[in-house]
């Protein structure tokens, strides 16, 4: 696929899941997000300013910056809460992976629904495990703690490479590479997908697509 | 904390108005008005359309010729029915007469049934019935396709004429290079891979060739199964289309296939873990594509019939002996492709080498049959004469029944005849003819070299090149026999298939899963005895066969001389070409422009004169040449000039300047004063190609030149095969010939600098009369040239080598068989436990 993937594995506890998700995918989503463009007549635009704000988690020592728009929170939370729920229900190996892709629209003629096109995915695998007592916890704690500020360090090094990132678009074509619903912030556009378990098959309906368009192509 | 937050909401509700402090604030400007070409989602299939088009020259041509085809699909089954069902054929025959009112004649019109008898045996027939819907169903799925098509290269028309800015009615006059060198260009604009910042032509050739290099490998490690022993045909190779597409349905794009996409295998396949339970899988899938095919096989066994009826019975009776005429097997070309090679350039390279083949091939006439042809012609001949002065003499010979048809026949059985008689004036040397297709193939077994005249050769180059009769009558027997091979053959294969995958499989950033081999990295493919000795780590497992990684390398790096090779493989080049270089230094030399390098003529007219270097590298190393000299040498400068008149049309005057050449000899001083010479001839010759040497070093920037680069690869390609033969030799007789094998080296390179001398080169040539000719003999100049000192340099280098394989005892017959070969025979790899060790 022509776009940029990178991987992050945590381990953590069953309600450290939310936090550790949350505290990752904000990272990200900071530093993909850009301040609202007000377009002028020339075709030029400028960009509004960006509000962060620190977040402490309850379960794990540690402290994240967000970009402090609530629905942005309330949009992500809600995935979030949906992929612990997924995990919590799977059964006992809890292993899952959610995955935060970025990606451009494109515009198609009549027939053709628009295509989105991901530049860049991240997975996230956790795996959840189980303590015995209290002072286990303690320990994971902290240690969740530090290797959150590891993958935060490793996102950051990631985002600060100079890679494709899609072209400032014109007014007319903002919806196709910015969230533009927000009203406070605007991150590339985005889509947070969960699956529970490594499954080594892909779904049906990718494979009847697959199928479809196979047989379609010379 | 909240505080803050406090202040940031605040401010953000001041939003909604023009922001405060407007005129402070950066203004930036949009890039994104550009066209959408950066950042193409699925880029395999975007250059393979792109590639696609340029061949089929634009997008009219390509769809103009799939609307034929749809209609010509339609026709065929039409006219079939029609035929089968809606003519009296007793009319025809006058078997039965109709009685006309005006006029006497039968008239086709009065052959035809009406319409209600018609279609009421149409739909009578259930056979009938069954072939129409199935066709029905096959045209309404090559329509949508088509519809589909028209949208994909639509956008791939926008792309060549928006980003690329060639109009569709200059693509035809566009070479594949030059499109890709402005996609190259695109990149760095608007980034349509986002992993890199810029692409290379490996890249793209990657992407376009992903599955036919891993068939290309497959083949070249024998994994496939289309070679079998059969009982009473002996050897034979059964590779036709439809197995073909099986096999890439089963591993790269199938329900369940090995790759997830275009670009990556599935993660389980690369992981060595579980290989015995994918095998099982993989084998089981195997059996139901098997079966799947074995019930389809009545339905595509009409439709091969009907096909090869409508699309040969013409050309039959036009040209009966166009059966007899030959055609590269799709097994050869599998065979002879190189890594990363596309299908022009390797079809450009096979229908270079056609004539000498079937030349080759012709060679071979069985006497008996000979024999025989040459009496049933007489026979036929006397009796069509006879029937023909008749027919002159009164044409109403003709009405008699069966006369026309005799005619026709006898005719027809004349010329099948006299396919079986050779050319009165035809010379059999089969080992020359054999060089030159060797220089235009570039592979070749290396027990074909020396038994070129013998029936095994001539047998197992047939399965390469076969005849089109049976190419078509393979095709016809396709859907039977490909079932079976595919779930008694194949299925044994599907452990090691999933070991090939696994262990030849890498993942290059920008490009996604390719084959190894594909990635023509000496270090890890090479083969020991292909000059890659000392380079390469591989195992026996991982080499690749007949020097293919070598040679694909060699070739790629011709055809696309702005491609910078990593860095192992830069080193093989460059060793390559460091030799060039001193040559291209000492072909200057004599850079008088009259005199051409090579003279085929002067190098036979004199025994006594240094030997010419294209007797060096055609007849022998210069260690082992002045053997085969006492012996054999004229022939095997004979082989040298037929090999090289086959790569330039102008042997003529070649060897007219060669003689002109030989007649004075120029003393060339100083390697300043002559390159400056040659400088200076560049320079009042207005027409001269600027610098010879530069043509050949690579740098290859005039697409003038680009064209030579076949020329090029063809002397690389005689050359590697010489030096393995070579070195395969002296790793058999290095002790036995020790002694005479320094002497004579030290004496060649002595005697090579003195060659430089006597026969001079030019590099810079003025044009006759025909420029494009006139340069292929300069760029052949140059390399012949450096092709003889190479040999000699080698030759001198390699004494203090010590065989890196210990051989067995020396014999005759270990000279010319293929047991001198360190590596185990092709077939005996495949028993060898595959390598766990992972290559991703």
């Amino acid at each position: 696929m022509n776009c940029r993937s990178e991987v992050l594995e945590v381990s953590v506890e069953g309600r450290q899941v939310d936090e550790a998700m949350l505290a990752l995918l904000h990272t990200i989503l900071l530093h993909r997000s850009t301040g609202k463009f007000h377009y002028k007549k020339e075709g030029t635009y400028s960009i509004g300013t960006v509000g962060t704000q620190d977040i402490d988690c309850d379960f794990i020592d540690f402290t994240f910056v967000r970009v402090s728009s609530d629905e942005l929170d309330r949009v992500i939370r809600k995935a979030v809460g949906e992929f612990k729920d997924a995990l919590c229900n799977s059964g006992n190996d809890g292993v899952g992976q959610i995955s935060l892709e970025f990606y451009q629209k494109k515009k198609s003629r009549w027939p053709f629904s628009d295509e989105c096109i991901p530049w860049e995915v991240w997975s996230i695998k956790v795996n959840v495990v189980n303590l015995a007592n209290e002072q286990e916890r303690q320990i994971c704690r902290e240690k969740v703690g530090e290797k959150l500020g590891e993958k935060v360090i490793n996102i950051v090094e990631v985002i600060n490479r100079h890679e494709y990132l899609p072209k400032m678009p014109t007014q007319s074509e903002v919806d196709n590479v910015f969230d533009t619903s927000l009203k406070d912030v605007q991150p590339y556009l985005y889509k947070i997908t969960y699956q529970i378990t490594d499954s080594l098959g892909t779904s049906v309906s990718t494979t009847m697509r697959r199928l479809i368009k196979d047989t379609l192509a010379l | 904390m909240a505080h803050f937050d406090t202040e940031y909401q605040r401010l953000e509700a001041s939003y909604s108005d023009s922001p405060p402090g407007e005129e402070n604030l950066l203004v930036h400007v949009p890039e994104g008005s550009k066209p959408q070409w950066h950042h193409i989602e699925n880029l395999d299939l975007f250059f393979q359309r792109a590639y696609n088009m340029h061949q089929k020259n634009g997008l009219t041509c390509m769809l103009l010729g799939e609307i034929f085809e749809l209609v010509q699909l339609v026709f065929v089954v039409a006219f079939t029915v029609f035929l089968a069902n809606c003519v009296d054929y007793d009319i025809l025959f006058a078997n039965k007469f109709v009685i006309h009112t005006n006029s006497s004649k039968v008239t086709l019109p009065d052959a035809f049934l009406p319409m209600e008898v018609c279609s009421a045996r149409i739909r009578n027939n259930v056979f009938v019935i069954f072939i129409l819907v199935i066709s029905g169903v096959f045209w309404l799925h090559r329509l949508v396709k088509f519809i589909y098509n028209i949208c994909c290269y639509w956008e791939i028309r926008s792309f060549y004429i928006n980003a690329l800015k060639v109009s569709m009615a200059d693509l035809p006059y566009f070479t594949w290079q030059e499109v890709q060198a402005r996609i190259i260009e695109i990149q760095k604009e608007h980034q349509i891979c986002i992993h890199k910042k810029e692409l290379t032509e490996l890249d793209i050739y990657h992407r376009i060739l992903r599955f036919k290099n891993y068939m290309v490998a497959m083949v070249n490690k024998s994994l496939l199964p289309i070679r079998f022993s059969l009982p009473m045909l002996g050897d034979t190779v059964f590779y036709t289309r439809g197995l073909k597409y099986n096999f890439e349905l089963i591993f790269f794009w199938g329900p369940g296939s090995l790759f997830e996409n275009e670009w990556s295998l599935k993660s389980e396949y690369k992981r060595g873990g579980n290989r015995l339970e994918l095998a099982d899988r993989l084998s089981s899938r195997i059996l139901w594509i098997g079966i799947a095919n074995l019930l389809l096989c009545p339905v595509i066994l009409i439709w091969q019939i009907l096909y090869a009826f409508f699309s040969y019975t013409e050309v039959i009776k036009r040209e009966p002996g166009s059966l007899g005429a030959r055609c590269w097997s799709l097994y050869g070309r599998c065979y002879l492709r190189h890594f990363n090679e596309l299908d022009h350039e390797l079809m450009s390279r096979l229908s270079k080498g056609y004539k000498a083949s079937s030349k080759y091939m012709n060679c071979f006439m069985s006497p008996l049959l000979t024999v025989v042809a040459k009496n049933v012609a007489f026979f036929a001949g006397s009796i069509l004469a006879v029937l023909i002065t008749l027919t002159v003499y009164d044409e109403d010979v003709l009405a008699v029944e069966h006369v026309l048809s005799s005619i026709t026949l006898l005719g027809v059985c004349i010329t099948i005849c006299r396919s079986f008689i050779p050319d009165k004036h035809m010379v059999f040397c089969p080992e020359q003819l054999l060089k030159v297709i060797l220089a235009h193939i570039h592979y070749m077994p290396d027990h074909w070299q020396g038994n070129a005249h013998r029936y095994e050769t001539r047998d197992e180059f047939a399965q390469l090149f076969q005849y089109k009769a049976v190419f078509i009558l393979e095709e016809l027997l396709s859907p039977v026999i490909t079932p079976f091979i595919l779930i008694f053959c194949l299925r044994r294969k599907s452990l090691e298939i999933i070991d090939f995958f696994r262990n030849f499989t890498v993942e290059v950033v920008g490009v996604g899963d390719t084959c190894s081999f594909a990635q023509m990295d000496v270090r890890q493919h090479g083969h020991p005895a292909w000059m890659s000795a000392g380079k390469t780590e591989a195992s026996i497992y991982q080499q690749a066969e007949d020097g293919k990684t070598e040679l694909s390398l060699m070739h790629f790096a011709i055809t696309n001389p702005h491609w910078q090779p990593p860095r192992e493989s830069t080193h093989f080049i460059s060793q390559l070409k460091e030799k060039v270089h001193r040559e291209a230094a000492a072909g200057q030399l004599g850079a008088t422009s009259e005199n051409l390098a090579f003279t085929s003529t002067q190098s036979l007219q004199s025994e006594s004169e240094p030997r010419s270097l294209i007797a060096n590298l055609l007849a022998g190393p210069p260690s082992l040449a002045s053997l085969h000299l006492g012996r054999d040498g004229s022939i095997g400068m004979n082989e040298g000039a037929s090999a090289l008149r086959s790569l330039s049309p102008l042997s003529a005057s070649l060897n007219l300047r060669g003689s002109y050449a030989s007649a004075r000899v120029p003393r060339p001083d100083h390697p300043a004063v002559a390159a400056g010479r040659a400088m200076a001839g560049s320079g009042t010759d207005a027409r001269t190609v600027s610098s010879g040497s530069s043509a050949w070093e690579g740098q290859l920037t005039s697409m003038v030149l680009s064209e030579y680069a076949s020329t090029e690869m063809s002397i690389h390609a005689l050359y590697m095969h010489e030096l393995h033969k070579q070195q395969s030799r002296r790793e058999v007789s290095r002790h036995t010939w020790h002694r005479q094998e320094s002497d004579e080296s030290s004496e060649s390179v002595h005697d090579d600098p003195e060659a430089s001398h006597n026969l001079p080169r030019s590099n810079t040539f003025p044009f006759g009369g025909t420029p494009n000719q006139e340069g292929a003999a300069l760029q052949m100049s140059g390399q012949r040239r450096y092709g003889g000192t190479t040999e000699s340099l080698c030759g001198s280098s390699r004494i203090q080598r010590t065989p890196r394989v210990p051989m067995g005892g020396w014999t005759e017959e270990t000279q010319t068989g293929r047991h001198h070969e360190p590596v185990p025979e092709e077939g005996s790899d495949d028993e060898l436990p595959p390598h766990i060790h992972k290559v991703t």
